[in-house]
């Protein structure tokens, strides 16, 4: 992807005077992609077909949720008009196989499925009609296996296993202080599950892409989320060196970690080989798209909290068993992050963690927004209501008796530093309370209102010793523009402006002199996926140090130019100049200009990676689990209905830390959109699923919220310089996703009085709950 | 289970205005007008993300009205007036709701963008004056994924301050 913006020459003119200075970190900057976005110029994956397409491909995928395969047959399908080839897992030159953590996921199945959405061949056809024809006439022969369909049928003996070495995928433990003990001498104990559901992330562009092979490269214009690791796993599965394969993301809509598992790269690309020269097209429907993709995990947490009598926390006893699907996907990190998120911002002394990973015959499960953090904070966070309410005490006074301070520890044993999270609760509930709370005075009886708030925190990046990392460059380009180049997707999250920001700010260039080329594998480095809310962090590091390395190069030109010590030069506005004496000065044109001319390089290279540690695996302790913390807090205010469940959110509030907003407008969009996420999760979306089958894939039974849904989100951004990060700035992608639905499920208590342990609270889980009806009770045959 | 796809599709012919300029092409009779005005004309602006009438990234002026161009077929724009995202602009020049969208950071991933912007053309083309409930109801077939609509709303409302004010 490359963006550019064409330099006007007439600001350059040597008398006009210097603009002032125009800090790019902190300025809403207007999006550099907003043109293209708004005139519909912007080219996504499926956009590309009409110029490019000349063959299109289609995915037969598996009849049945679990079977061994004793046959397929394509002989049909060759013999419809306009196909070209049909090609299974004999036809793949390398492993066949992808996995971000594991390599377990067959790309076209051979032996055995394991859930709906396995592939098993590809059909080629000059017309995507004909493609799609071919791929209902592939014969496949099964041997249907007993489909685990539930986490209860996975762990009861005798179950059948998807895998020799059984069904439960992995565990992941905390073992701090003693539990047992510290139980035993509480003043309270509780204890409560929480069942959070199967997410889908429901980006609106269904995945499409092209595929080209010359004969030496194969192209592929495919959204993902990393796309140098995804050009490794490509090579792997298809039997090409990395160095053939380029991958170029297309502009990009949306992906909340629906896009980190390989999806239709591996298809394409063997679809691609046997057809030399030609491009290949291929594009999902909406329902295929979620027939096929991972998930957000499916939780069920078993909490158990202790308490003294003045409200300190002693202990915490948490279960969690985690539907994993039917591959690994990148469950294990979601685990992990299930473990060190598992009691939030809250000083607890003594902690075990227990986290199972279990398969079943659902679709794997992996990244989404917020991934494990998410479904903890609804745990924690329905534990602090509940705790609170059984010592008859102040939910907000309770919680402030027991969140971590800075230099606390967290649940990894890591002390933290700066920790903000009493600072961000203070905002929140300040501005709560600049409106006054209409209570339950005027409503009608069956109305009932109610607020709640949440306080959470977050391990920015994979953390627990993995080598994560960015590189990126920066170079000036000889009309004295500078032009960023970062392997970092962006997926809508406002990445290209946050790095141009970045640099322009060290190189006192103005916005429309940066330029950025992002995520082509053939003209960037790594900067490593966009997730974990780990880009502004991670590839800001590395473009800010790029940046000031330029910065110097530029410098020492100046100096010689101006005949003053760098020192003693402003870089400004497209200018350096001498501090004190501004006529003495030169444009950055110029510099580059000549600087080029005399061979100096003018670009620079950085690489940012900081260590974390891995946890000991007994104890899941680690002195820098993760390399920074990110907190928020939220307040929300519902009304119930009483009658229908139906409950609506009235006012919710989001205060996020970011360290330093780069682009404040970016950020509140980041905010606003993870609460609408969040309210999503909290009240209506949910994956279900029969016998392994998806009920509702696709966006008329799969609801997600509208325009009428949310409430005006206030979204609050505290600034507390993050000493690690570029300008102080952190992130927060993922955050304001993991607030939004504990506070939301927070007021549904305080309206109803009953706590909500099952997700989502639509109408009829919400009158359940009122009514005491359980969903396995006889009265729900009510329904 | 895959969608049936059948095999042999009679073609008819549609002629229709688009953008102001004239076409007349065949195409299947079970086309969708998405289809055709992305795969046969390459007006790629309009977007389809649901491709059942839940979504409303497809949405185009027909006749001045707004509809979901994944519902309609092409054989029923036979004679009619269609107006996409790529007829809004006057040449380098926005239309004051494609610059709102761009001032107020409305298109984030910007895949639900030119539906809303339709949608929200339609609205202000309508009325002078517009309530925050009509508003609301004019954009709320428009699903986005991305924004939380606060910033959509601002855009809107920016848009029609400014058609006001010139
Ligand atoms: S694509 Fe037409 S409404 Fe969704
Ligand atoms: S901006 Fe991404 S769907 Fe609206």
């Amino acid at each position: 992807m490359i963006q550019q913006v064409t330099t006007t020459e007439s600001d350059k003119a040597q008398d006009a005077p210097i603009a002032p200075p125009d800090h790019l970190v902190g300025k809403s900057c207007r999006r550099i992609d907003g043109k293209e976005k708004v005139t519909g110029t912007a080219l996504y994956g499926a956009d590309l077909f009409p110029n490019s397409a000349e063959l299109f491909a289609s995915v037969v995928r598996s009849q049945h949720a679990h079977a061994n395969i004793t046959a397929i047959d394509t002989t049909k399908a060759l013999e419809v008009a306009g196909v070209l080839g049909v090609y299974t897992h004999a036809d793949v030159g390398g492993t066949n196989i992808h996995g971000l953590i594991r390599r377990d996921h067959p790309a076209l199945a051979s032996k055995r499925v394991r859930y709906l959405g396995d592939a098993i061949a590809v059909v080629v056809a000059k017309t995507e009609r004909a493609a799609k024809l071919g791929r209902d006439r592939v014969e496949v022969s099964y041997e249907p296996l007993p489909v685990i369909a539930t986490m209860e049928q996975a762990i009861a003996d005798g179950a059948c296993k998807l895998y020799p070495e059984g069904n439960v995928m992995g565990d992941k433990r905390i073992r701090k202080g003693d539990v047992e003990l510290a139980l035993a001498n509480s003043h309270v104990v509780v204890t409560d599950t929480f069942f959070t559901q199967t997410v889908d992330h429901a980006f609106l562009d269904i995945e499409a892409g092209t595929g080209h092979w010359d004969g030496q490269v194969l192209t592929l214009y495919v959204a993902g989320q990393w796309v140098h690791e995804e050009r490794r796993l490509i090579a792997l599965a298809l039997g090409l060196p990395v160095e053939q394969i380029r991958i170029i993301q297309p502009v990009t809509g949306g992906a909340f970690g629906g896009r980190e598992d390989i999806s239709i790269q591996i298809y394409l690309g063997l679809a691609a080989l046997k057809h030399q020269g030609k491009t290949i097209a291929l594009r999902y429907t909406r329902s295929e798209s979620m027939r096929a993709r991972h998930k957000r995990h499916a939780l069920k947490i078993e909490s158990t909290f202790g308490a003294k009598a003045d409200g300190t926390l002693t202990a915490a006893r948490i279960v969690v068993h985690s539907d994993e699907g039917a591959y690994a996907s990148t469950g294990i990190a979601v685990m992990r992050k299930a473990a060190s998120h598992a009691t939030g911002p809250y000083r607890v002394p003594n902690v075990e963690v227990d986290v199972y990973g279990v398969h079943t015959n659902n679709n794997p499960t992996g990244a989404m927004r917020g991934f494990g953090a998410c479904q903890m904070a609804i745990a924690y966070e329905g534990m602090m209501d509940r705790i609170a309410r059984a010592l008859n005490m102040d939910r907000e006074a309770f919680r402030r008796k027991n969140l971590i301070q800075s230099g606390d520890t967290v649940t990894t044993g890591q002390h933290v530093d700066p920790v903000s999270i009493g600072h961000c609760l203070s905002k929140a509930i300040a501005k709560f309370k600049e409106r006054p709370y209409p209570g339950n005075d005027k409503l009608p009886d069956y109305m009932r209102r109610g607020w709640g708030m949440s306080a959470i925190c977050f391990g920015l990046g994979y953390g627990d010793g993995f080598p994560d990392c960015s590189r990126a460059r920066v170079e000036m380009n000889d009309d004295g523009t500078a032009t960023v180049y970062t392997g970092g997707v962006e997926v809508g999250q406002g990445l290209l402006n946050t790095m141009m920001q970045i640099a322009g700010e060290d190189l006192g260039l103005p916005m429309e002199h940066m330029r950025i080329v992002a995520a082509d594998t053939e003209l960037t480095d790594e900067s490593g996926s966009s997730s974990a809310t780990r880009q502004t962090y991670f590839t800001g590091n590395a473009v800010r140090m790029a940046a000031s390395e330029l910065r110097e190069q530029v410098l020492d030109i100046a100096g010689i130019k101006l005949k003053v010590h760098p020192h003693e030069i402003t870089l400004q506005q497209g200018w350096a100049f001498e501090t004190a004496k501004p006529d003495n000065r030169v444009s950055i044109q110029q510099i580059c200009t000549e600087g080029l001319t005399r061979g100096y390089s003018l670009k620079a290279t950085a690489l940012f990676k900081p260590r974390t540690i891995t946890e000991v695996p007994q104890t899941g302790q680690s002195p820098r689990a993760f390399i920074t913390y990110l907190f928020g807090a939220h307040v929300s205010q519902v009304l119930v209905n009483m009658e229908t469940g139906e409950v609506k959110v009235e006012r919710h509030i989001a205060a996020h830390d970011v360290g330093k907003a780069v682009n404040p407008q970016s950020v509140e969009g980041q905010i606003v959109g993870g609460v609408a996420q969040g309210l999503g999760m909290a009240l209506m979306e949910e994956v279900t699923y029969k016998d392994g089958r998806i009920m509702n894939p696709g966006l008329t039974d799969y609801i997600i919220p509208t325009i009428k849904d949310l409430p005006p989100v206030e979204a609050i951004i505290v600034e507390h310089d993050d000493p690690g990060g570029p300008f102080g700035a952190h992130g927060v992608g993922e955050p304001p996703l993991i607030g939004a639905v504990p506070a939301i499920l927070s007021a549904i208590y305080d309206a109803t009085g009953k706590a909500p342990c099952e997700l989502p609270m639509n109408p009829e889980r919400t009158w359940r709950l009122i009514n005491d009806v359980r969903e396995n009770d006889p009265l729900s045959k009510v329904f | 289970m895959p969608d049936p796809t059948p095999m042999e599709i009679p073609m008819t012919q549609v002629a229709c205005t688009v953008n102001g300029e004239a076409f007349t092409r065949d195409v299947p009779v079970d086309s969708p007008l998405l289809e055709f005005l992305r795969d046969v004309l390459g007006l790629t602006g309009t977007k389809g993300a649901c491709l059942e009438g839940e979504c409303g990234s497809c949405t185009v002026l027909v006749d001045g009205e707004t509809i979901n161009s994944c519902l309609m077929l092409a054989a029923q724009a036979n004679n009619r007036s269609i107006t996409t995202i790529e007829g809004l602009a006057s040449g380098a020049e926005l239309d004051v709701i494609q610059d709102s969208f761009v001032a107020t950071g409305a298109a984030q991933c910007g895949y639900c963008t030119p539906g809303l912007i339709m949608s929200a053309r339609a609205l202000l083309n309508d009325r002078p004056d517009i309530s925050e409930t009509e508003l609301l109801t004019a954009l709320e077939g428009n699903i986005c994924r991305c924004t939380g609509y606060a910033s959509i709303i601002e855009a809107v409302k920016r848009a029609h301050r400014e058609s006001q004010s010139s």
